[in-house]
């Protein structure tokens, strides 16, 4: 059996994926990056080995992506996350023709075709609004944990206006909303669709076409998904994987490079 | 009748955002047409002229979501021009048959591109003002370019415009200038009798009506004025600068009446009070209208200084209302207000005028942090 | 799938012509200071449509306070000019051009005590640069100087100017003439204009062989960065003896290479055009990220703001005035329309054969980046471009990011690999 392994290396967490020729998935494992990012890298890989119950040279090759993609220094290559988050969501959906990434410092909106190849992509990275990190700060604020500002949110019935979507101010706003003695899921209802109005522009700029899938760490935030649901008047695919995707596709190309260089083995031996 | 009621009335006009007042226009004038003219400036009496109504565009305010024009303009771009550009695919523009771009900065001239593009139904035009103040040739030049935007007018109207209609339009917009050249003195000697907020109400929803229901409304509330009641109060009196194309929320100026300031002069609406006095009748038209764009306008930061500079301009304005301080008013990423702002603090500093900077976006709607710092600006200067 | 190779991060882009040019501007910037010192007359001039011709008329040593901005950033020095400015006032929102150069004047880089000397007169040649105008102005009121204000109408009907428009800035040309003879106490000589101009259009025909080579596979040169260090000898020292020969050897020497099939990278994979300024206090870096995909410019932009010569315009020696009218009127990027750009960029892209185009959307300039996203639109949506957009800033280095530059460029070759691969299949 052949395997390829995919390392994702973020700016807060570290995620990794073991997928075999049946294209299931056999391991994963996700870490804190923290401040030594070849390590996290190298743990989050060893653990993800564990998890699949293989040793290392079992995996014939290894993707790494994310922003420390150059860290994972026992990879063979290394892909950009726009490319492999395209390919993970095609994996999960194969209808994907439109990824939407909310992760720790970045948004990216991702147009691609049937192969899951990306024809088009723009990305929000010079400003932390829409990212993991506004809404942490939101959370914060508010004295709640990220986990529980999405199903708070979901009872929300009249949001508050957000003026800006600036996370230098997201504070202030919200503290005088609390001054006004504003509901909390009315506040929290508020950030989740400036967010989502937000981030449906960016996802404008390469075109929203069926199917819609959105991934990354925020994907797991209920308040998030139908706040973009009900901006867009769309379903979303959401998939439990879905703060894995861009280890799983890294680790799809892994494997489809790994068959490869067994096939060219065989033949070389035929030969 | 008081004016209150008027201003209401006026209020309702301007903060209807689907142009109540326009849309009424034109079911009372069949197959005409309307005009939409960016904040600064336009001739409007060429636009009122060829019988078509000239519209005030000012943005979307704090009304409108950008869900389209995000993807087109940048983050470090005024709000008014992606407002507008979305008012444009929100389809909030339809009832415009045109508008009117001019050389305002380099943001407003790329919007007029992406206008036409975007909306090639719209007949789109960009004036391109003088900048050469000085040359014996500007006035010739500006003549011809209001030569050129008569005939896209003619173009658009499907009318060719006489120059008595022109001259007669021209005495109208004079008679309203008048009135407003009263009303500014009035705020200034007795700034009491009637409040910026109330001024700028009536000035702006006149931009959504034809000018003759304009000039009436004026009218009345000159005759009320007397009537009214007040007692001057202890108030600091400021000026206001920057504030010439993306307008401040309405509430924004009532946080700096209420902070304890009378505004006794400004740039607001600058586009539509663009002449210091009355466009000469007895010349040609369109002449005349060029020779006041050279001789007898207001100075701008749109545009490059003439005989007199720009910061001596507003060193006089503020002794000429007897203001105390200058507050600066610019629209966040207004390139033209914040690249003027260097020079003017300095002729301020030389001229021992105190001043407050205070940056807003249309789309304000919370004003907390504002209201603090002019509160706080006010005590500095009463306290002195 | 193909990835980017590995660039040394100091690797030299040199070649003989970039050599030569940077010989050239050094020994003008060597008059430059000497100027400053012997109080000279001198000629303060915008890059865009400029008449930098009128100026030699009158042996005005002509100086560009943009290419001053624009020294500053390439040797990592702006970052405390435009400190300095933002003290005084300026904007984090304005221009960091302007910021950088008054920061420098503020500093002491003009006079004789700097290397810049004060202008005898500002000529603010506006030629749909609406940031020209302030910063003319605030150089005018701190050096005391007399400021001419050369206002070019926009090109806003059509693809060609009025009468009326033409008629306005020739006789704008005679103002300007008049002030010259003025300041410098030199009577107007009309044979040494024609002299100038007959020099300046023998420049301009080099530019444009030039940049015709680069429609060969492969391109001799970078239409981009390369076209960027050219740009001193066409917008500079246009009308000097100096820039047309320089020219007359880049051409020769350009076609030499695509007769050998060499271009500046070991292998040509891309071919691109290129839109808006470079971020100059990362040149060198962002270069290597498109030489790590192999990716070539084959036209670019921004080194059309000086002027547009790649379509057939020369200066005329037989119509003085009015060809320069006319160059400042039409003949280059900045005084004409956003979307007049977009057809420019499409020319580009039909005939000079481009995979992709690149917008590199500047903060600084609003003249250029403001909209961008409707170009992207335009070519993504419209015409089927694969189009990247990448953002930083021309000048101020606080708004580069190099990973994610990276990140961007190597996603979107990795994907135009991508597609191409599977197009084969």
């Amino acid at each position: 059996m052949i395997f390829g392994g995919g390392v994702d290396v973020g700016s807060t967490q570290t995620k990794a994926i073991i997928l075999s020729d049946r294209r299931e998935i056999v391991g994963r494992a996700l870490i804190g990056t923290g401040a030594n990012v070849i390590k996290a890298a190298e743990n989050t890989f060893v653990k993800a080995l564990e998890d699949a119950r293989l040793s290392r040279e079992a995996v014939g090759y290894v993707v790494g992506t994310g922003y420390g993609r150059y860290k994972v220094t026992f990879g063979d290559a290394q892909i950009t996350e726009i490319t492999c988050h395209a390919k993970g969501a095609q994996f999960l959906f194969p209808g994907t023709r439109t990824v939407i990434d909310m992760g720790g410092q970045d948004t990216k909106a991702i147009k691609i075709g049937s192969a899951g190849e990306v024809l088009d992509f723009c990305m929000n990275d010079k400003c932390a609004a829409g990212t993991g990190r506004f809404m942490q700060a939101a959370a914060e604020c508010m004295g709640l944990s990220l986990d529980e500002i999405g199903p708070i949110s979901l009872k929300g019935q009249t949001p508050v206006r957000l003026t800006s979507v600036c996370t230098v101010f997201v504070e202030s706003d919200i503290l005088s909303y609390v001054a006004q003695k504003k509901r909390p899921e009315d506040i929290l209802a508020g950030v989740h669709k400036a967010i989502a109005t937000r981030t449906i522009s960016l996802v404008r700029r390469v075109g929203i076409e069926d199917e819609i899938t959105f991934t990354g760490g925020v994907a797991r935030n209920v308040g998030m998904v139908e706040a973009l649901q009900s901006t867009l008047g769309r379903k979303l695919n959401v998939s439990p994987e879905a703060h894995f995707n861009g280890a799983l596709g890294a680790a799809f190309f892994a494997l489809e490079r790994a068959e490869r260089l067994a096939a060219g083995q065989a033949a070389a031996s035929l030969a | 009748m008081a004016i209150t009621p008027i201003i209401d009335r006026c209020r309702a006009r301007l903060e209807d955002v689907q142009f109540g007042s326009v849309r009424e226009w034109k079911a009372r004038h069949p197959g005409g047409k309307a005009v939409g003219c960016f904040p600064v400036y336009t001739p409007v009496e060429i636009i009122h002229a060829t019988g078509m109504l000239p519209v005030g565009l000012f943005g979307g305010g704090n009304t409108i979501e950008l869900a389209n024009a995000d993807a087109r303009f940048q983050s470090f771009v005024c709000s008014i021009a992606k407002s507008t550009l979305e008012m444009g695919f929100q389809n909030r523009l339809k009832l415009l048959d045109g508008v009117v771009f001019s050389s305002i900065c380099d943001v407003a001239r790329n919007l007029s591109s992406v206008m036409a593009r975007n909306f090639p139904e719209l007949h789109v035009d960009y004036i391109h003002h003088a900048q050469n103040m000085t040359s014996p040739s500007a006035v010739d030049y500006m003549e011809s370019e209001f030569g050129r935007v008569q005939r896209s007018m003619e173009k658009l109207a499907g009318q060719p415009v006489s120059q008595e209609t022109l001259a007669a339009s021209l005495k109208m917009y004079n008679r309203i200038r008048e009135i407003l050249r009263h009303l500014y003195r009035v705020r200034r000697d007795s700034p009491h009798m009637i409040s910026t907020v109330e001024l700028y109400i009536l000035i702006r929803s006149g931009t959504l009506v034809p000018p003759e229901e304009h000039l009436q409304e004026l009218q009345q509330v000159l005759e009320l004025l007397p009537a009214r009641q007040g007692r001057p109060k202890d108030r600091v009196r400021v000026v206001i600068e920057s504030a010439f194309c993306e307008q401040p929320p309405l509430e924004l100026l009532q946080v700096v009446e209420e902070a304890g300031c009378y505004i006794v002069d400004d740039d607001l609406l600058t586009g539509w009070r663009w002449y210091i006095e009355d466009v000469p009748e007895e010349m040609p038209p369109l002449r005349a209208l060029a020779e006041s764009y050279i001789k007898r306008s207001v100075y701008s930061s749109v545009r490059h200084d003439g005989p007199r500079s720009r910061t001596a301009g507003l060193v006089e304005k503020v002794r000429r209302a007897d203001g105390q301080a200058v507050i600066f008013m610019p629209a966040k990423f207004c390139e033209p207000a914040l690249f003027d702002y260097p020079l003017f603090r300095l002729a301020l500093e030389k001229a021992n005028i105190p001043h407050l900077v205070i940056e807003f976006e249309e789309k304000m709607w919370t004003f907390e942090r504002t209201r603090n710092e002019l509160e706080t600006f006010v005590e500095s200067m009463l306290f002195d | 799938m193909a990835t980017a190779i590995k660039v040394d991060k100091d690797r030299k882009y040199q070649s003989e012509v970039n050599d030569y040019s940077k010989r050239i501007l050094t020994e003008y910037f060597d008059q430059l200071a000497r100027a400053a010192k012997t109080r000279e007359p001198t000629g303060f001039l915008m890059i865009s449509g400029n008449c930098v011709e009128i100026l030699r008329t009158f042996g005005m040593h002509p100086v560009f306070p943009e290419v001053n901005a624009l020294q500053l950033a390439i040797r990592k020095q702006s970052l405390p000019m435009i400190l300095k400015a933002e003290q005084m006032g300026y904007s984090s929102d304005n221009c960091a051009y302007v910021k950088a150069d008054i920061g420098m004047l503020m500093s002491g880089g003009y006079g004789p005590e700097g290397t810049i000397p004060y202008p005898s007169l500002v000529v603010c040649n506006y030629v749909g640069c609406n940031v020209y105008v302030k910063w003319f102005e605030h150089i005018a009121q701190f050096c005391g100087a007399p400021l001419f204000m050369l206002d070019i109408p926009f090109l806003r009907e059509g693809d060609q100017p009025s009468q009326d428009d033409i008629t306005y800035v020739v006789r704008q040309l005679q103002e300007l003439i008049d002030t010259c003879s003025r300041i410098t106490g030199r009577p107007f000589d009309i044979d040494r204009l024609r002299e100038v101009l007959a020099f300046s259009a023998r420049a301009e025909e080099g530019w444009s062989g030039a940049k015709a080579l680069c429609k060969r596979k492969p391109a001799p040169f970078d239409a981009y960065f390369d076209s960027i260090n050219m740009m001193g000898p066409i917008n500079v020292l246009r009308g000097t003896r100096e820039a047309a020969e320089f020219f007359d050897f880049a051409v020769e020497a350009f076609e030499a290479l695509a007769a050998q099939r060499k271009g500046p990278l070991a292998e040509e994979r891309f071919r691109t055009i290129v839109e808006g300024p470079p971020p100059y206090p990362y040149y060198r870096n962002f270069r290597n990220l498109f030489a790590a995909w192999g990716a070539v410019a084959v036209n670019s932009t921004y080194s059309t703001v000086g002027g547009l010569w790649e379509f057939g315009f020369r200066h005329d020696p037989r119509r003085p005035l009015e060809s320069i009218a006319e160059q400042m009127l039409v003949e280059n990027l900045t005084n004409r329309s956003l979307t007049a750009r977009y057809q420019q960029i499409r020319r580009y892209v039909e005939e000079w054969e481009a995979d992709a185009l690149v917008i590199h959307s500047i903060k600084s300039c609003r003249l250029f980046s403001a909209g961008q996203g409707d170009m992207r639109e335009y070519f993504t949506r419209e015409l089927g471009v694969s189009t990247l957009l990448v953002e930083s800033d021309l000048e101020d280095p606080r708004y580069y990011s190099e990973a994610q530059m990276k990140n961007r460029i190597d996603a979107f070759f990795e994907a135009l690999d991508h597609r191409k691969f599977l197009q084969k299949a």
